[in-house]
This record gives structure tokens, sequence and C-alpha cells, in this order.
């Protein structure tokens, strides 16, 4: 089982690589999905585990709610979200994509240095667990700077929850039901609020570019 | 409640009754808002008689052999957060000062406040004002730091409030602003300092040990006190708020502000300087020295050159403020340097002059306020002819203005002589920077008297003699007889503290013992008209009572020679002669500006006077008209406060355009960036 996750981890961390490399919106949200894929299935083996050795059903649970959330509904709604603003096309990013990815690189091992001597994490396979999510959580964020269309954005957001939740999942083996549930309800409404303020910029600023928000300063 | 009563002895009985008493004024004044006249008279009663149980209180209390009393004291479930009130002899001492004011001040409300009547909402002012009061008793009595940093919050801001009462004048506002922002400043450093106590000691006890506290944080702590009670005392050069914020609020509150709210902080230096802290270095005692020095010396300064009654009256503050900094400063001088008696002779030098000054400067800011009722103006180039309209006014400002230039038989006298005393005591041999900068400031405390009193030869003589110089002047008509009856028993007040100064030095001599175990009466030698200096080599000694007998008895015998040797005089009523001219006026008078002209160009590096001459029309000869502008430059704004402004927007303004950009990238490249420094310090920390 254990070789299996380090394998899922690891797609994960390619995976926002990828997603670093996209260029457009539309693949975003398909490694989105194919991320979010691969959680569900971490999410799903360690459900399995537990349901084995400790009978307990809720990591089950937890994957079918990713699968429903994460890899069928924010992606549809994304795609809902994007083809109903203008599409125009015009460079998305601030730096070019071998920069970017160096980028990433520079972070993995920045966090891998940051976690080398935490303790209770470092011993043998876990260590190299959580700093992949760690990682993850970081070129999250990464990602949300470097795009300048708002759903850049909510994909970065999206990616830094990711990263959080597995970070959490590998960390403790699954976390209290009640916490994931609540950080479930938490992203959806959260992603729906944005999906809303990315109609009200476009209608705004004609654009969904967010270096125009400048504009509103006082 | 109950507790505390059982707790303390009589006094705390009666400190009971006078707090509840002004609680009782604040309420009601806000009860019976809608009738101002009835809640000036309810208001004002209660207040008065609170303070009469607070004279009460404060006598016995200091009269008593026990030094400290705990009058009550809560510990809330919140730690640290407690209510702990007590009484020792210190604090007696400015509740006696705060106490006696308040009966004066608000025998003359009565009177003074009925001008507001349907002008203004008389019942907040009445709530604002006992509500102040109650603040200042507790900073005065709290026991430990968290309850006097509270009150001193709320006398600050109620203050303001005060302050901003009249807010329908522009100035009146800024001069709020200003104030709040100086004494939030302050109030700063007294945080800063409070926390270091708490770090070292654990405890915000104010009469507990400062033993565990390593001797550099005492001089932090030192530096950070002196610059928190400095700007609420005002000395120069945190002092600018002072001129406006005094002026601005109603008269019996600025008689307030100015008799005793700076002196809390006078009280607060002791306490936890003094006190607390012990005095440590010599260099202590020279700090407080040497801004009592300038103060004196630029506040009456700029006090000569004032046109505005009520502030000449501030900066005047200042300056005695600047008197008991020096006396202070002695104290802590000879403190360090272990010469009990000097700092026992300063200390109540120290602590007379603010009894002193409680006294004729609260008198002084009763009688502006009596002429600002009058007249409606207090601008005194608007003014003149007072004496003939308001005698009774006229002769108890001249009295409150004697007082406060230290003429004999006046108290103003015994305090200045009790300062000069300590100060030549100080003079030691072996100390030759201290010799040099005491004599220094026996020069300057010597010019400042002689600007004092010339400062209010101006005042009066401009206000109250000559012709009236404008229509307002002249329709003067003597006040309500409550506000003289007021404004009167603070000037007996004085007079009788001049006459007997050794009451009040025996009192101040108790209060000495309890708080600094310092006793000075035996070196006093005895008699009870005279105080003479505690200088066993000299013998200095002085009398005022016996130079007052004398005096009357010159001028009397003078008379009376007179009638003997020109017999019978007759009278003759006569104009002036007016060398030919059309008759007199009031345009032909002395000025104010004019009156300081000559010490404005004597002092010409400190004022740095302006002159404008505009002359319009072509003749030059005949001008149409000609405008004549002086002005004098504010060196502290200008120079100190406009940099540092101009500093700090330019900051905000560069933070506002580089910083705080408004692009969301630059936020989560801060983001981004605090994260990965935490994690950066996580591994090598």
């Amino acid at each position: 089982m254990s070789s299996y996750l380090d394998i899922l981890s690891v797609l994960l961390l390619l995976s926002s690589f990828v997603l670093m490399a996209n260029k457009r919106i539309k693949s975003h949200i398909r490694t989105f999905r194919f991320q979010s894929a691969m959680i569900a299935l971490a999410a799903g083996i360690l459900g399995v585990n537990s349901l084995i050795h400790e009978g307990r059903v809720d990591l089950l649970v937890v994957c079918a709610v990713i699968i429903a959330i994460k890899v069928i509904y924010i992606p549809r709604l994304l795609h809902r979200v994007y083809a109903n603003v203008e599409y125009k096309v015009e460079k998305d990013f601030f730096l070019n994509i071998p920069i970017l990815i160096l980028g990433c690189c520079m972070i993995v091992v920045f966090t891998y240095f940051a976690l080398s001597k935490t303790d209770g994490i470092n011993t043998g396979t876990e260590n190299m667990r959580v700093v992949n999510s760690v990682s993850l959580i970081l070129i999250g964020l990464f990602f949300m700077i470097s795009r300048k269309k708002a759903i850049g954005q909510i994909v970065g957001f999206l990616v830094i929850e990711n990263g959080i939740f597995v970070t959490a999942m590998f960390a403790t083996q699954g976390m209290p039901f009640i916490v994931d549930m609540g950080m479930f309800v938490d992203l959806l409404s959260a992603v729906m609020i944005l999906g809303i303020m990315v109609f009200k910029i476009n209608e705004k600023f004609d654009s969904i570019d967010i270096n125009k928000l400048k504009n509103l300063r006082g | 409640m109950l507790e505390a009563f059982h707790n303390s002895g009589g006094q705390g009985t009666l400190f009971w009754v006078s707090i509840i008493l002004y609680a009782a004024a604040a309420i009601f004044s806000l009860a019976l808002m809608k009738n101002p006249k009835v809640c000036t008279l309810v208001s004002n009663g209660l207040c008065i008689l609170a303070s009469v149980f607070g004279i009460a209180t404060s006598i016995i209390d200091i009269a008593i052999e026990k030094i400290h009393t705990d009058l009550y004291v809560f510990q809330s479930a919140i730690p640290y957060l407690s209510v702990d009130i007590r009484l020792d002899r210190l604090s007696s001492f400015f509740l006696l000062c705060l106490s006696v004011l308040v009966l004066c001040v608000s025998i003359y409300a009565i009177g003074y406040v009925s001008h507001y009547f349907g002008k203004r909402n008389v019942g907040v002012l009445h709530f604002l004002y006992a509500a102040f009061i109650l603040s200042m008793i507790f900073v005065m009595t709290s026991g430990n730091a968290v309850f006097f940093f509270v009150a001193w919050e709320a006398m600050a801001l109620l203050s303001y409030f005060l302050v901003i009462y009249e807010s329908e004048k522009e100035e009146n506002v800024n001069a709020g602003r200003l104030y709040i922002i100086m004494t939030h400043i302050g109030t700063a450093f007294l945080l800063i300092a409070f926390m270091i106590m708490f770090s070292y000691t654990r405890s915000f006890d104010m009469f507990g040990s400062s033993a565990a506290i390593p001797a550099f944080a005492k001089n932090i702590m030192f530096v950070l006190f002196l610059l928190g009670f400095g700007t609420k005392a005002g000395v120069v050069p945190v002092h600018i708020w002072l001129p406006y914020a005094h002026p601005a609020a109603p008269s019996h509150v600025s008689a307030l502000m100015s008799g005793i709210m700076i002196k809390t902080a006078v009280y607060g230096l002791l306490r936890f300087v003094f006190s607390y802290l012990g005095v440590q270095n010599t260099w202590w005692g020279v700090a407080i020295l040497v801004l009592g020095i300038v103060s004196a010396l630029m506040g009456v300064a700029y006090a000569f050159v004032e046109k505005n009654i009520k502030r000449l009256l501030a900066y005047s503050s200042i300056e005695n403020i600047g008197i008991i900094f020096i006396g202070l400063g002695i104290a802590f001088i000879a403190k360090a340097q272990g010469n009990s008696l000097v700092c026992g002779l300063a200390l109540a030098a120290s602590l007379f002059h603010c009894l002193n000054h409680t006294l004729f400067k609260g008198s002084l800011f009763l009688g502006a306020g009596s002429v600002h009722f009058a007249s409606g103006t207090k601008n005194m180039e608007e003014l003149g002819g007072l004496i003939k309209r308001m005698p009774v006014t006229a002769v108890l400002f001249l009295c409150g203005a004697l007082s406060i230039s230290a003429i004999v038989p006046f108290n103003g006298f015994i305090s200045e002589w009790l300062t000069y005393q300590s100060l030549f005591a100080n003079i030691l041999p072996g100390h030759a920077l201290i010799n040099i900068l005491t004599i220094l400031s026996v020069a300057v405390l010597a010019m400042a008297g002689a600007l004092a009193a010339a400062s209010f030869i101006k005042l009066f003589g401009i206000s109250f003699l000559g012709l009236p110089r404008s229509e307002r002047a002249s329709n003067a008509v003597e006040v309500p007889g409550v506000m003289n009856v007021g404004m009167g028993i603070l000037v007996t007040l004085c007079l009788a503290v001049g006459l007997f100064p050794m009451a009040v030095l025996q009192m101040l001599d108790r209060v000495l013992t309890g708080f600094a175990g310092i006793s000075i009466l035996p070196q006093l030698k005895n008699g009870w008209l005279t105080a003479f200096s505690p200088l066993s080599i000299s013998g200095n000694a002085v009398s005022p009572a016996v130079i007052a007998g004398v005096f009357a008895g010159v001028i009397l015998a003078a008379l009376v020679l007179i009638r003997i040797i020109g017999g019978k005089r007759r009278e003759r009523k006569v104009g002036t002669w007016d060398c030919g001219f059309e008759s007199l006026n009031a345009r032909t008078q002395y000025s104010a500006t004019g009156f300081s002209k000559p010490v404005k160009i004597a002092l010409k590096i400190l004022f740095r006077p302006s002159r404008v001459v505009k002359t319009e029309g072509d003749l030059v000869y005949h001008p149409e008209s000609i405008q004549y502008l002086v002005g004098i430059e504010p060196i502290f704004e200008r120079y100190l406060y406009d940099p540092i402004s101009k500093l700090a927007r330019s900051i905000s303004h560069k933070i506002k355009y580089s910083v705080q950009t408004g692009s969301i990238h630059a936020y989560l490249i801060y983001i981004l960036l605090t994260v990965l420094i935490l994690m950066f310090y996580n591994r090598i920390a």
C-alpha cells in the first residue's frame, strides 16, 4: 500500500508541474481534475486500508465526496464560468514557462531543506510524501502569482487546498471526519463566490485580468 | 463595597461618600439634561459636597499615623486586571489640591455655565466634568499600574471631550486633535514602561519592590516615564498641545486642567520614579532639572508675547510646571548623592509650588473666564478699562496675578523662595558640573520670575486699566456674585497660605515623612509666621506676615504724614492733557503687542520676529493706508514637529504607492515570501 501512496504523492507533485506548464485555461482545469482524481485515489487506498484494519468507512466517504465535488462538480463549474466570460488570447503569465518550472524546482528543494530536520515526520518515506504535498501548497501559491487571469487564481487556490488536504491526510492517516466535511463545504462556497466574482470583474473591467484591479485603489 | 468600608478607617468612609457623590453628580446631570438650570445647580451642588468630603478625607489621612490605607481591593477573574485603590499621604496631598480646586470651581461654574443655556447641552458638560474629576481621583489613588493606566486614559479622553465641548469652532476641534495625539504618544511611552516593569517583576504593584529590575532597564524606564509624564505636564519641547487645548475648554474646566490635571504628571513621576524605581543616577535629576529650566524660560517667554488671555495663562502654566520640575530635579540630584536634607527641602518646594499653582492658576483661569463671560472676548487688544466695570473681578484677578508673580505676602513667593533655597543648598564643593548647572538655573529662575511679573503686568494693565478698546469691553458688566465667590475663596487661600506658610509646611513635612522618609521640620527652626531656611549656616529667614505688616504700616504712616504735612487735599477732576490734539481715545493707549515689543527684540534669537509693512496708494508721504503686521516664528512647530509630521506623511505616502500597490499579485508575493521566510526560520532555529 505504501508504495502506491508514494507513487501517488509523486504524481501529485508532477501534476502541479504540469499545471504550471499549461498555457490554456482549459488545460488548467483538466490538470486540476487529474490532480483531484489522484487525491481521491489516495483517499480511497487509505480508506480501504482502514476499512480492512480498523473497520472505519469515513475515508471512503471522503473519497466519494472528493470525486463528486473536486473531480466532477468544480471543474464543470469552472468550465461554465470560463465559457461565459469573453475569451481573449493574450499572454497570461508574467514569466515564461521554463523559468516558472525552475522556480517550482527550487520550491521543492527549499521545502525539502526546510522540513529535513522537523521532528516526527522524518521517519522513512513519510518525509518524502510530506515534502511533496507541502511543495504542492507552495506551488499552488506560486501559480496564483504567476497568472494574470482570475480563473488562474481560482485554480491556484484549489491547488493550495488540495495540498493542505493531502498533507493532512498523509501526516495523520485521515483527519476527523467532521473536519474533512467542513473543509469541503468551505471550499465549495469559496469556489462559488469566486466564480460569481469573476463574472463581476469581467462585467466591470471588460476583462478578467486581475492586474486591472489596481484601479480600485484609492 | 461593604468590605471596603470595614477595611478602611474613617477617612475611607469619607472617601467613598465623596466618590458616590461625584458619581451621583455625573448621573444626575445626564438625567436632568432637559432642564439646564436645575441640572447645573444639582450637579455642581453635589460636586461641592463631594469636594468637602474629599478635603476631609485627605486632611484626616495626612493627619493620622497610618501611612498606607487600602481602601478597596478587587481581584477580577482576568489575570492582572484588578481594581486597587490605596491612599497614602502623597495621594492625599494631591487629592487635597484637587478637592480645594473643585470646591471653588464648582461654585464658580454655577454662574459661569449659564451662558451656555439654550446654546449647548449643559448636561453633557456637567457629566464630563464630574467624570473627569472622578478619573483624576482614581489616577491619584490607584495602587497598581493597570488600574492607573485605565484611569489615566479615561482622564485623557474625558478632558479631550471637554476641550472640544464648543465644537462649532474649528480651532477648538484642531486643538483637541493635537491634544489627543500628543497625549496618546505620551501614554504609549508609559505603556512601554509598564510592560518593562511587568516583564522583570511579574507584578503591576506600584507599591512593590523594583529590586528585580536591572540597572539599564531602570534607565530606560526612567526616560520613558519622563517622556510620558512630561507630555502630560507640558514640559518643553512636548508642550505644544497645552497652549491650544487649555484655552479651548470652557474656563472652569481650563482651571481644572491647568490647576490639577498637569500635576497628575508630577504625581506620576514621584510615585513611579522617585518612590518605585528609586533614584539611581545623578543624571536623572539633571535631565529633569534641564527640562524644568527650559520649560520655565520658554513658557514665560511665550506667555509674555501672547495676546489671548487664556493662552497667556496656559503658557504661564508651562513656566510653573518648569519651576516644579526644577524643584523635582534638585530633589532627584540630592537623593542620588545621598543628601537627604536638600532632597526633602526641594521636594517640599516643588510640592508647595504644586499647591500654590493650583490655587493661583485656578483663580486666574476663573478670572479669565469672568472676563470672557462679561465681554465675550479673550483678546487683550479688544479689552481695557474693565476695572471700572467689573471692580470685584478686577481686584480678585489682581491678587491672583500678584500671587503668580511671587509678590509678598501672597503664596507664590514662598514656594519660589523655597525653590531658590534648595538650589542654593545644592551648591556643594566637589560637584563642579552640577554646581554650574545649579547656578545657571538660579539665573534662569530669576529671569523667568521677572518675565512672569512683566507678563501679568501686561495682562492686568492692558485688560483692566485704561480705556475700553472695543464696544464689547465698554459694555461689560460685573459677573454674577456666585462666580466671584468661587474665585474669592481661591484668592483668600492664596493670601492665607502666603501669610501662614508654616501651616502648609507642617502638612508637607508629614507628607514627606510618609512618602520619602525625610523630615525637614526640625531644620526649619521655629516660628509660626516665619519660614526659616533650613540652612544652618546662614540662618536665612523670611516672614511674609511681618513683611506685610511692615508694608501696611509704612503706607499708613506715609498717608498720615502726608495728611499732617500737606493738610486737607482738594480733589479736582479734569481731562488728561492731550498736547493740543483731539481728545485722547483708546487708540492712543499702549497696546499688548507694543508692550511686549522690547522683550521680543531683546530675545530675537528665540522669537525670530517678522514684520511686514504694506503701503497702499501712490503718494509716499500721504498713503491711503498702511498695514503693519508683526509675527513671531513658532520654532518648535517649525523645526521639530513639522519635519516629523512631514516625514510621517511621506513615509505613509511611499507605503501607499510601493507596498500597498493594490495589485493582487504583489499581495500574493508577500504571502509567499512570508511563508518561505517562516519555513526557513523554523529550519535554522
